[in-house]
């Protein structure tokens, strides 16, 4: 509303009302030549007020938003009973209301409301909400148009409050998978990651915010895995609030993969990927079009990377440096490019470079009598991190489709990125040229991509035994393990 | 339960330590209870005798094998105190003891074990704290000064 007076603000509501209703009130609207606007003019005061009203006050109704796939699911219900009760979630002090089915995190304040066929029907007891569909031969779109599955045209009209009292709301319906549609629409087929499956592991920061986003772009299909609750001191940087704190992570998670794609199945584990659980994770990555590890434990990337190279899924392990001052993504195509194995054996240092986000991570490096202290680090230094790990996922989503973002295949070619987001001091990057001054030099804010080769005699995908026992000089073909002696401890 | 891959490379692990001279050690096949283990008795360079024992876990290689010292038992610091009542110590490089009181040598930590890394190397790990363990025994002060860090690029 263009004004805080709440007086004023009255005489535009009762007047927009006035008019909304068809019937003359004590405030009306009238066109205003001089200042070529509409103006609301209060009847029956010594000095009648003018207000200028302007676009924002078609905003001052409030709105309810239905969604329509529900009505057509319960059409049979609606046309046999005329009515069918459906809560709504209250937000912003009665300001919006929308149909609780729509999402899962409703507001802490639910109305009860009604779907009402045609006028004269009485709503259940209690409704504080009123939708009446009226029949209409005018099938033009338009927000508040139904189309019922028989095919008849029906508008909404919205009322709320108690009988006597109610007030008009503007209604909506909302299709919700078209119209999240709209927006990837042009880039790749909309229906194309429906029945693709990711399996996260590991949800922080990163492998969180990896997740919500392949819901965003439609993928249809989540499993989630990670042992940790939700702290106060993750609110900074996971996408989760501080209202969620307590909550398992993989349940957190879900619902904010929801609240982006309503008919995305998740299945979640709170559960530690371990050797005791490995069937179990083996079975959910082989359903798997692609596994995202976001762990930074290295005894579980290193598993992980055992079972997607047994299963012939590709994975992509990302990890924040410390303080996250920078950060990597190991994209693994099984027996194509170097595997987790093969880079922590090369290159042990780059490998256990990450960052120590958690309580869970400190105590993995730590022995527990010299505690190690979770390290800060800002989510928008982890973010570019992320992003691109749920890119080069959503590249191996797409890799059978041709669409907008095939061409990228030509450029994320190397097994190996990483990303600095500034040249912190103590490390190798510290001298690295101010990001003005650089033109070839490497800099931040920029993906690095590296090549390396698969380690032939690599334990996970490679012949470990064949090539160290050639190295040893070694002929296994005969060799055998003796037996137990009777007690060897 | 075990793989033929798990197995070729215990026995490649028993090869290596017997032509790399760590011939005080052998890996073992336990039919009987379907299980592996590597152990052997060893002198220090005083000449005391030490018993170490790695049980070989379900997941070996990829799961790091705890390594313990089983004989002498139980093993005793310069303060008379078992190693063993520390359980978790950096000043003695052990981690929790097992079940049955034995001393947990820590060799690789979790967050830095990977499949590469050979039974060999866990035993010159093992040699290299019990050389350690007998400076303590001689000093009074920790084991850690004497091993420092036990570099993974041993």
């Amino acid at each position: 509303m263009s004004t805080n007076d709440p007086q004023q603000q009255q005489m535009i509501r009762d007047a927009m009302k006035a008019i909304a209703e068809r019937k003359p009130g004590r405030t009306k609207l009238v066109y205003d030549k001089t200042q070529r606007t509409i103006v609301a003019v209060a009847a029956g005061t010594q000095t009648p007020r003018a207000l200028n009203i302007t676009a924002d006050d078609a905003d001052m109704f409030a709105v309810a938003t239905l969604s329509s796939r529900w009505l057509r699911e319960h059409w049979p219900q609606i046309m046999r009973d005329r009515a069918i009760a459906v809560p709504f979630s209250s937000w912003d002090d009665g300001d919006a209301f929308a149909q609780c089915d729509l999402g899962v995190q409703p507001s802490p304040s639910i109305v009860q409301g009604a779907v009402l066929l045609g006028d004269g029907v009485d709503p259940p007891q209690g409704t504080q909400l009123r939708v009446v569909l009226t029949a209409t031969k005018d099938s033009s779109p338009d927000a508040s148009a139904f189309i019922a599955p028989d095919g008849s045209s029906h508008r909404a009209h919205g009322w709320r409050g108690a009988s006597g009292r109610e007030e008009p709301i503007d209604t909506c319906f909302a299709d919700v998978q078209p119209e999240l549609a709209t927006r990837r629409a042009g880039i790749f087929e909309t229906t194309v990651l429906n029945d693709k499956s990711v399996f996260c592991i590991g949800l922080g920061t990163g492998g969180a915010h990896a997740a919500i986003e392949l819901a965003k772009c439609g993928v249809g299909r989540f499993m989630l895995v990670d042992r940790d609750r939700l702290s106060v001191g993750n609110v900074v940087r996971h996408p989760g609030g501080i209202s969620q704190v307590g909550r398992f992570k993989v349940n957190v998670v879900r619902d904010l993969i929801h609240e982006k794609n309503p008919d995305a199945q998740v299945s979640t584990y709170p559960v530690e990927l371990t050797y005791e659980n490995r069937e179990t994770i083996k079975e959910l990555v082989s359903q798997a079009g692609v596994v995202i590890c976001g762990t930074d434990n290295r005894p579980s990337k290193l598993l992980l990377n055992k079972l997607c190279i047994e299963a012939g899924v590709v994975a992509v392990y990302g990890g924040a440096y410390r303080r996250a001052y920078g950060g990597q993504i190991l994209r693994v195509r099984p027996r194509q490019s170097p595997c987790h194995q093969c880079f922590v054996a090369m290159m042990p240092d780059a490998a256990s470079d990450l960052e120590v986000s958690s309580t869970s991570d400190a105590d993995d490096i730590a022995y527990s009598d010299r505690p190690v202290a979770v390290e800060p680090g800002l989510s928008l230094d982890v973010l570019p991190i992320a992003n691109m790990l749920t890119k080069l996922a959503l590249l191996e989503l797409l890799a059978d489709k041709p669409t907008s973002l095939s061409i990228l295949n030509r450029d994320y070619t190397a097994p190996w990125y990483r990303w600095l987001n500034r040249p912190e001091p103590g490390t190798e990057y510290a001298s690295w040229p101010p990001l003005s001054d650089s033109i070839d030099e490497m800099t931040i804010n920029r993906w690095y991509g590296i090549y390396f080769d698969r380690d032939p005699g690599c334990s996970a995908c490679g012949d470990f035994n064949s090539t160290i026992a050639a190295e040893y000089g070694l002929d296994l073909a005969s060799a055998t393990l003796p037996s137990s002696p009777a007690k060897d401890h | 339960m075990w793989t033929s891959e798990q197995h070729r490379r215990l026995v490649l692990e028993n090869e290596i330590l017997q032509k790399e001279g760590f011939t005080q050690f052998t890996v073992y096949q336990d039919k009987a209870a379907n299980t592996y283990y590597a152990s052997g008795v060893t002198s220090s360079n005083s000449g005391r005798q030490y018993r170490l024992y790695i049980p070989i876990p379900s997941g070996f290689p990829f799961q790091r094998p705890p390594m313990y010292l089983t004989q002498p038992f139980p093993l005793l610091m310069a303060d008379r105190r078992p190693v063993s009542s520390l359980g978790l110590s950096h000043a003695m490089h052990t981690l929790p003891p097992s079940s049955e009181g034995w001393v947990q040598i820590c060799h690789w930590r979790d967050a830095r074990w990977h499949a590469n890394i050979l039974l060999q190397k866990v035993f010159l790990k093992g040699l290299i704290w019990i050389e350690a363990y007998e400076q303590h025994l001689a000093t009074g002060r920790p084991l850690a000064e004497f091993v420092l860090t036990m570099a993974e690029g041993l």
